[in-house]
């Protein structure tokens, strides 16, 4: 009730500001009256009398200022009186208040469009349930390090993993998606149908599978991403109980997933893994390691580590029990976050320090635009204090200032992040991000806000401090304009000068660096030839391809409708090709080698290609022959290797001639050798940061594979042909989609994407670091020049050159330059070590690069000490000392 | 403020209002003449604490004030206590007596 009765008073007062001033004035006079009539009575006059009350009891205004001050309210209204008086202020210099402002947004605009993609990638919780108890497995292999699971041994750590309450198979699966305007290849998961219930998540629609339904043999049910939902059904509620036709086959739709679904890979249907399974039984070989991680639900009970040392025991009896697939596999454990999160985190943890130097460095330079203003106004400050303000209240008056500033600043910063997030998407390739969300939700703005609030203390509270100093005031007093600025002041404002410098030189390193690894890996040789070269992928899962000599017709009849097409200078078909993180590997026995153990044999990658296929690509063949049309299903069994499986395997220079087979002898089988025709240069499959691997080439007719890549080398530009191609391959079979239509340099260019992404950004914040540490630098020096006027005409006057005086000035800026290199270097060391694991050829501590971007600091920040010093120097003394 | 007269411990002025107030409703000027005088020039008001204490009592429901012609016809705000402050004075009262006799007792223990 009180509470009430208080907020109403207040109120009252706020709103009926002169009723209520009135009242209590009137309540004070007369308490004056009474108490100077009481004075009368012992004899005073009237006029003495109210002179010695206002003595004794203090002046009516005082009392009422007391009185004003006790409520709640006043803290609001004098708020306001502050907000507005400040945004006066702001009007009365529209110079500095631009300058001021424009700086502010630049900061913490750049912050809040980077903590966006922070947000979105690394903080933003997963849609599904308890997140944090949810575990992706992998096997590993030293061969390889983290490779996919087979299903029988899924099916072993599912009966004997007790760590773990639930687990599920989750198989990446692309699907041909017919019957619709233009055949396409979607992507798609074959999942244990316990799958979403570990999530945590139920359909927007329909429902989720039934264990009945994951078998080998059930009708084929589906459940829909809500995108494709959207695109292909018209978000048609009815669509749940149709049919979809998926590689030839009917599904029947059970269900849409949830709008907020996300998973690794690209995931717009999901099927039961065992009807998968059914068309796919290779995959029940232990030995069989597709693409298939497993989700993991900790038991309640159980902890990471617990569970990861059950998990490597049973690994481990795994690999003795079936040592001819298992042999030295073990498993890894990843928190489903961090997957989610992929090779950015350093990238974007990187770019967040970085943005913060910029605010911090754009912070600084308020700050000293403060402190000129604040020498500026000592007069009126002192004015106050000698009203009876307090300091404190002085103090909450400029930081209030401060505030307005930020807060305008701040929602120019916002408007600009909002432009900012919309450029990162689109600078950032799709999936880089694995469907995290980047935009200005709550988080992000309350995030903003928080900046805001922090920006104004961080650059308000030093100078509204500094110019409320009782010393400063006293200089104030002594009246002597020229010198206001006392040695306490000038050295904060060197001391930001510096701090700026030196973030400005940490970023400059950090860009530098990373100019230097992008050009390097660039320069990489990436084992091929990247001109003109397009590529587009093609997999043919219906029924007519399920015999080999329909996957051999179509392939040849592809290669040969395209060779005769203007334009195409040549044309090859391979399984895999580099960059594309799509990968087959196999282990092979050659002949007359020691046997090793079943976990130590060759684990080359393999490609089955056509004819040309090396010249297409531009792979140099080194040694012996490519393959020709003859080495066909007819012919005797062939294969290629590459440069660094020659030499690891026949040191002696002699692989041409000798043979291997697949996998490993089998004494029951009569072994099925491949002849090594020609060694091939080696190629940077996995990206030009990644070493080169064991390769082998099959020709394709002998090992006929339902999916293939198509590679055209053209005289022109590679997609002006697209269109011809697809003509071409549709009049041979207009229901097989094609996809994944790109260039070998498109594919290169890709593969250095966070690293380029991470090189604009730093780049461009370096460079907004490097503008506004000399502007900072620029204004501190001109101030100077502009205080010590009359210093400077009084030494010419006494005889100094101008160079003398030019030397002074510039000297002032050499110093704290050299003092703002020195700690950059000292924090460039430190800071650049997180960017390691972005560099490529150079160390985080490159000397080149430290002394290229030291250089590029000094040059600057002379230039802008350079012309306020010209100015000093074009001092006329005469009217230098008259001014006084 | 006098260099003999003390400055009233932190919350005991509104209590010395409410006791003032409870013999009979009182104007500002009243009460600070009662206070000091009772205090036989012990303590001694500014009329800036005493109105803002008079404002936060009046907040929290203890006295109501009502404009009302003085002694010498001159219009001034008399304040009463309301029930609620009646309480409160009471448990107040009990309160300090029974501090400062504690308070009391450690000084002489000593």
């Amino acid at each position: 009730m009180s509470l009430l009765r208080n907020l109403a008073s207040g109120l009252r007062s706020l709103f009926r500001k002169e009723q209520v001033d009135r009242d209590l004035g009137e309540e004070l006079r007369a308490y004056q009256e009474m108490a100077a009539e009481e004075k009368m009575k012992d004899g005073m006059s009237r006029k003495e009398a109210l002179r010695a009350v206002r003595l004794e009891r203090g002046s009516l205004e005082v009392s009422k200022e007391i009185v004003r001050s006790g409520g709640w309210e006043s803290i609001v209204h004098t708020l306001w009186q502050d907000l507005r008086f400040g945004l006066r202020m702001l009007r009365k210099s529209p110079g500095f208040t631009a300058v001021a402002l424009l700086t502010l947004a630049i900061g913490i605009g750049a912050n809040t469009a980077i903590f966006s993609v922070v947000y979105g990638v690394l903080i933003e919780p997963l849609p599904f349930r308890d997140a944090s108890g949810l575990v992706l497995l992998n096997e590993t292999t030293p061969r390889v390090g983290k490779v996919s699971v087979s299903y029988p041994n899924f099916l072993d750590w599912r009966s004997q993993s007790k760590t773990f309450s639930q687990v599920a198979a989750v198989c990446e699966a692309g699907f041909n998606l017919a019957g619709v305007s233009q055949p396409e290849s979607i992507g798609g998961e074959a999942v244990s149908a316990n799958f979403l219930s570990i999530l945590g998540m139920r359909p927007f629609l329909g429902r989720d599978f039934e264990a009945s339904e994951d078998k080998a043999g059930a009708a084929p049910v589906v459940l829909l991403s809500y995108a494709l939902w959207q695109s292909h059904l018209g978000a048609d509620p009815s669509a749940i109980g149709r049919t979809i036709m998926l590689d030839g086959t009917g599904y029947t739709i059970i269900g849409v997933l949830p709008p907020n679904f996300r998973w690794t890979g690209q995931a717009d249907v999901l099927e039961p893994i065992g009807t998968w399974l059914g068309r796919n039984p290779d995959a029940m070989k232990r030995s069989d390691r597709g693409d298939m991680p497993v989700l993991g639900r900790l038991a309640p009970a159980s902890r990471f580590a617990q569970a990861r040392s059950e998990m490597e025991g049973i690994a481990a009896r795994l690999s003795k029990e079936y040592p001819a697939s298992n042999d030295q596999f073990g498993v890894a454990l990843t928190p489903l976050r961090d997957t989610f999160v992929g090779d950015t985190r350093m990238a974007i943890l990187s770019l967040f320090g970085a943005v913060l130097c910029v605010l911090l460095i754009a912070c600084a330079n308020v700050a000293n635009l403060l402190l000129v203003r604040g020498a500026g106004r000592t007069r009126e400050i002192a004015l106050r204090l000698a009203f009876g303000a307090t300091r404190k209240r002085i103090i909450r008056q400029m930081l209030t200032e401060s505030l307005v500033l930020a807060v305008l600043g701040g929602v120019m910063g916002v408007a600009l992040a909002f432009a900012g997030t919309q450029a990162i998407t689109q600078l950032v390739p799709q999936g880089l991000f694995l469907g995290a969300t980047v935009k200005l939700n709550p988080a992000v703005l309350a995030f903003a806000g928080i900046l805001i609030v922090l920006a104004a203390f961080v650059f308000g509270l030093a100078p509204a401090t500094r110019s409320t100093k009782p010393d400063m005031q006293r200089h104030l007093k002594e009246g002597s304009a020229g010198t206001g600025t006392s040695t306490a002041e000038s050295r904060l404002r060197a001391t930001f000068i510096v701090a700026e410098l030196a973030l400005s030189l940490i970023l400059l390193a950090g860009a530098g660096l990373m100019t230097k690894s992008l050009h390097l890996l660039l320069s990489v040789s990436p084992g091929f030839q990247v001109d003109r070269v397009l590529t587009m992928e093609m997999d043919l899962r219906t029924a007519p391809y399920n015999k080999d000599d329909a996957i051999r017709n179509f392939w040849q009849n592809v290669l040969d409708r395209v060779r005769t097409l203007p334009g195409a200078q040549s044309a090859a078909l391979g399984t895999e090709i580099p960059l594309t993180d799509s990968h087959s590997r196999v282990d092979i026995t050659i002949e007359g080698m020691p046997l090793p153990k079943p976990g130590s044999f060759p684990h080359p990658d393999t490609h089955a290609v056509s004819d040309g296929y090396a010249s297409t690509l531009g792979v140099p063949l080194l040694r012996g022959r490519t393959f020709t049309e003859t080495d066909n299903e007819n012919g005797s069994r062939v294969a290629m290797v590459n440069a660094m499986l020659a030499r690891e395997y026949f040191p002696n220079g002699d692989a041409v001639g000798k043979r291997f087979i697949f996998g490993h002898p089998d004494p029951a089988k009569q072994p099925q050798w491949l002849t090594i025709v020609g060694v091939l240069g080696d190629t940077r499959m996995y990206g030009l940061a990644q070493p080169a691997r064991l390769e082998v080439y099959v020709p394709f007719r002998q090992a006929p594979n339902s999916h293939m890549n198509l590679l055209v080398k053209s005289a022109v530009d590679p997609a002006a042909m697209t269109s011809a191609i697809r003509t071409q391959i549709a009049s041979i079979d207009k229901d097989e989609p094609i996809f994944a239509i790109t260039t070998m340099s498109q594919l290169v260019s890709d593969s250095v994407t966070t690293r380029r992404f991470t090189l604009i950004l730093l780049g461009l914040f370096s460079g907004l670091a490097l503008i506004l540490a000399a502007i900072g630098i620029y204004g501190v020096i001109s101030y100077s020049v502009a205080q010590r006027t009359r210093d400077i005409g009084i030494r010419m006057a006494l005889g100094a050159s101008r160079t003398d005086v030019l030397r002074d000035v510039i000297g002032l800026g050499a110093r704290l330059t050299g003092v703002g290199l020195l700690l950059g270097l000292i924090g460039a060391l430190a800071a650049t070590r997180v960017l390691s694991s972005l560099l490529f050829g150079v160390r985080s501590t490159d000397a080149l690069t430290f002394t290229a971007a030291s250089l590029v600091l000094l040059v600057v920040s002379l230039f802008a000490s350079y012309m306020p010093a010209r100015r000093a120097m074009r001092v006329d003394p005469i009217v230098a000392l008259r001014y006084e | 403020m006098g260099d003999k007269s003390s400055d009233l411990v932190q919350g005991t002025l509104d209590m010395l209002v409410l006791k003032t107030l409870a013999l009979e409703p009182m104007h500002g000027y009243g009460i600070t003449v009662r206070i000091e005088q009772m205090s036989r020039g012990v303590f001694h008001v500014n009329p800036g604490s005493l109105f803002l204490a008079i404002q936060r009592l009046e907040r929290d429901g203890l006295i109501k004030g009502e404009w009302k012609a003085s002694e010498n016809n001159r219009r001034a705000k008399y304040y009463a206590l309301t029930e609620k402050g009646r309480k409160r004075l009471n448990n107040e009262t009990r309160e300090w007596g029974r501090q400062a006799a504690a308070i009391a007792r450690i000084l002489e223990a000593s």
